[in-house]
């Protein structure tokens, strides 16, 4: 079965359409890229999957997304929330919070924990996931601004970890760092992707190229191809992906 | 979707209540004066006549007098206000060195919080006597023969002295609205002038002229604030029942009418009612003036999403 | 180099320009440090020569006496307290639904009304306030005094806090739901805790307006010289409804006292204005 599945999807943001007919499967324990220029529509497309499209009040959405054979729009999008975490491109630990907080407010809201104790072992947990344990251990009450910007990056994903998801989205996780937190997170992901569906937008090719087993390529919200990542950049079918991957545009 | 409705719809009756008490009080207001103006009509605001009697049949209420005095103070303190405050926002924005803007915007902020009452005690006891011992006296001693310094200053209360403390309590506000614009002019508009040669008077006066809307708006907000101020001015005009084109006599404001008159207006038939209407008056200029205000923000603010 | 033959002309008028500006911000100014003066060098030797006795005591006949303003004083700190218990909740409220639901046409009228009812003039709530309470209670009352308050104090609390939640970043609007929260938890849990400072600010700017007001109490608290507290449904008193009386009366140990007021009331005022502006350059996100 596969984790994510869409079918005719198509998005409105008012009278724009951004996401033009997508259908595609993302399989379940893989690093999934999507790729494409700023302003394709990758972001939208991820927003998708989790209905945070829905905070947008002009957006709308026609056609299926299945998670896990389910359709989520039959789902209470917190439910779907819970199972389909989310790490954003601009580091954004709550900036009032503790570090340990910040890993600890999605359990502590979703009562997944019954006990202290059983919070404190969640929450180191979920550092440890990240990669970032072993550098916060001592200082779990300063407040998360403190942290650099990679390591903010990664109290995200353990924040994310911490409701136990059963997918992980990034949007462009890295487009903020520099390239050693760059690689630490991208080998973080390749670690993740054994518990976990990883669905990564980028629009780093050699990102993409690096980490992920599968890439959809993604023009002007229409879905021009889709692949394991080998085939994509070896073997483009389509011109524009071709076109795309040697720098001739984006 | 339905949980997030219903958030909403928790919330609703909040905001529903704020909206509420608002719509009472204009009900409360047409009720209240529906009396007078089946009684007098129009002439309520027309006419200056306020004869109170403990015979009903006798009573009549014109308060012409209240509304020319609004007005009157009202202009007075923002043709105070205006050279003040846009003088003040170009003294912070461009003059002052960078250790003291902030203090000297602290210090507008605190007068624009001042408790009023605190402006009243001080009007009464200090700028009254000090206005008429060295303003009022003199103009009057030798120029009586123009019509707006032809009333004796007998006591001080007058129409100046209600529009000067008017004008000394708006200023920071118009300050505040000009100021945040004068700063938000962006840099290479100043680069750009500077670069043609002007002086620094020139370069202000373009820079000035581009800000206008927010400069409108400012007097707009103060002269709102100006006409419905009621006990430091009740305080200083001399509550006196007078149209004249003197700035040195005494008057009224509708405000202060209303604080004056409103506490044994119960004894007679119709008082309460006509104070009502003369609430209502002030209810409309305020609500007019607000969104006039409004809508010459939201046109300075477009005009500067448009860069 | 050309040579421009008004630079002269032109200097002069930027010099005229500049120490215009300058005296005119002198003019805006001078009125706030006169009124300090002022109310320091009259009221403190009042407060000196009444000591504790003048925070605490009754107004004394007219006179020689000084007394004090102790009824007052405790009715301004209690029409403060009860106003916030009515306005606050209904004021975080509407400034939370204004910023949830900013398209919606009920949450853009009810910023435009909240910004229309901040600049609406305070005696006309009092007015109001006297007709539907004072009227049928048949008194004038702490709780109408307190009510009166409330509506001046809502659009204040209201307005700060819906700016504070608009600008916190979308991104944390947006990392609160993607872990699966509620509408209700992302706006209280999380949006609220990090726009507290502009939200406290608000709060604390509302108290400082409503422990000033007079205007709105004229019909509605009554005032109070002699009793401290005698219910809420009693008359009460209140500092600046105190000063406003006593100005008007002829006895010269009547201003004395209305003097010795006003600072007290301007010390409350500054004390919690300054800290307040101070801590504002500091609101980091």
């Amino acid at each position: 079965m596969n984790a994510i599945e869409t079918i005719n999807l198509n998005v409105y943001y008012g009278e724009k359409h951004v996401i033009k007919n997508i259908t595609m499967n993302i399989p379940k324990n893989v690093v999934f890229t999507i790729m494409g220029p700023s302003g394709c529509g990758k972001s939208t497309l991820l927003r998708s999957f989790n209905r945070l499209l829905e905070l947008n009040e002009t957006a709308r959405i026609t056609g299926d997304i299945k998670l896990f054979g389910e359709s989520i729009f039959d789902m209470d999008p917190r439910e779907l929330r819970k199972r389909v975490g989310m790490v954003f491109q601009q580091p954004n630990p709550f900036p009032h919070l503790s570090i340990y907080d910040n890993v600890a407010i999605g359990p502590k809201l979703n009562r997944l924990v019954e006990s202290k104790e059983e919070l404190d072992k969640l929450v180191e947990w979920a550092l440890k996931k990240a990669a970032l344990w072993d550098e916060v251990k001592d200082r779990l009450n300063d407040p998360a601004t403190k942290l650099s910007g990679g390591q903010q990056q990664r109290l995200c994903i353990a924040r994310a970890l911490a409701i136990k998801p059963e997918v992980l989205l990034l949007d462009e996780p890295t487009s903020a760092l520099d390239p050693v937190s760059t690689a630490k997170i991208e080998s973080l992901l390749i670690e993740l992707k054994k518990s976990y569906t990883i669905v990564l937008v980028t629009h780093n090719m050699q990102q993409a190229a690096r980490v992920g087993d599968y890439t959809a390529f993604i023009l002007d919200g229409e879905l021009i191809e889709v692949g394991e990542t080998s085939q994509i950049f070896e073997n483009p079918r389509d011109r524009r992906t071709e076109e795309y991957i040697t720098g001739r545009f984006g | 979707m339905n949980f997030m409705d219903r958030f909403k719809i928790s919330l609703l009756p909040f905001s529903a209540l704020v909206f509420g008490i608002f719509a009472l009080m204009l009900l409360v207001y047409f009720t209240n004066s529906a009396e007078i103006f089946s009684r007098e009509g129009i002439k309520i605001y027309t006419t200056n006549i306020w004869l109170a009697s403990e015979e009903p049949e006798k009573e009549f209420y014109g308060v012409l007098a209240a509304i020319y005095g609004s007005v009157f103070t009202s202009v007075i303190a923002i043709l105070i206000a205006l050279p003040i405050s846009i003088a003040y926002s170009i003294f912070v924005v461009d003059f002052a060195p960078k250790k003291i803007k902030e203090w000297l915007t602290i210090a507008t902020d605190i007068m624009a919080g001042l408790p009023t009452i605190i402006y009243g005690i001080w009007g009464v006891f200090v700028l009254v006597p000090f206005l008429k011992t060295y303003v009022m006296e003199p103009l009057y001693n030798n120029l009586s023969f123009i019509p707006l310094f032809s009333y004796p200053p007998v006591s001080g209360y007058s129409y100046l002295s209600a529009g000067v403390l008017l004008g000394i309590m708006v200023t920071p506000f118009a300050t505040a609205v000009i100021r945040e614009a004068y700063k938000m002019v962006p840099f290479t508009y100043r680069e750009a002038i500077f670069a043609l040669g002007a002086t620094k008077y020139e370069a202000t006066k373009v820079i000035i002229g581009y800000i206008k809307p927010a400069i409108i708006a400012g007097m707009i907000l103060a002269f709102g604030r100006a006409i419905g101020e009621t006990v430091a001015v009740s305080l200083v005009i001399g509550n006196t029942f007078n149209i004249s084109p003197s700035l040195f006599a005494p008057g009224y404001t509708i405000s202060s009418l209303i604080a004056n008159q409103f506490g044994n207006a119960f004894i007679y038939e119709y008082m309460v009612s006509a104070l009502f209407a003369a609430g209502l008056s002030l209810f409309f200029i305020g609500l007019a003036i607000n969104l006039l205000a409004f809508y010459f923000l939201r046109r300075w603010e477009e005009s500067g999403s448009r860069l | 180099m050309a040579v421009d033959y008004n630079i002269d002309a032109r200097l002069i008028k930027e010099k005229i320009f500049i120490a215009l500006v300058i005296l005119l911000s002198i003019l805006a100014i001078v009125p706030l440090f006169h009124i300090l003066f002022s109310v320091f060098y009259n009221g403190l030797p009042v407060l000196l020569k009444g000591g504790i006795n003048f925070l605490t005591g009754t107004l004394p006949p007219p006179g020689e006496e000084l007394g004090g303003i102790g009824p007052a004083l405790v009715g301004t700190f209690v029409l403060v307290f009860l106003s916030s218990l009515i306005g606050l909740p209904i004021a975080l409220i509407a400034g939370i639904y204004a910023a949830e639901y900013p398209t919606s046409f009920l949450g853009r009228a009810t910023k435009l009304l909240l910004q229309i009812m901040m600049e609406f003039p305070t005696i006309l709530v009092g007015l109001f306030v006297m007709q539907i309470l004072v009227i049928p209670l048949g008194t004038y009352s702490a709780i109408a005094g307190a009510f009166a308050l409330a509506i001046i104090m809502m659009p204040y609390v209201a307005v700060t806090t819906e700016e504070a939640l608009r600008e916190i970043p979308s991104t944390y609007r947006e990392a609160a739901f993607s872990l699966g929260f509620s509408r209700a938890q992302v706006v209280f849990k999380v949006l609220v805790k990090i726009a507290k400072r502009g939200i406290l600010t608000g709060v604390l700017i509302g108290l400082a307006k409503v422990a000033g007001e007079t205007a709105p109490l004229l019909f509605t608290a009554g005032g109070s010289t002699r009793i401290y507290f005698a219910g809420i449904d009693e008359p009460i008193g209140a500092i600046p409804l105190l000063i406003y009386q006593l100005i008007q009366q002829p006895y010269e140990n009547y201003h004395q006292i209305a003097w010795g007021a006003s600072l007290v009331l301007m010390l409350i005022f500054l004390a919690i204005f300054i800290p307040l502006r101070l801590k504002l350059r500091e609101v980091r996100l």
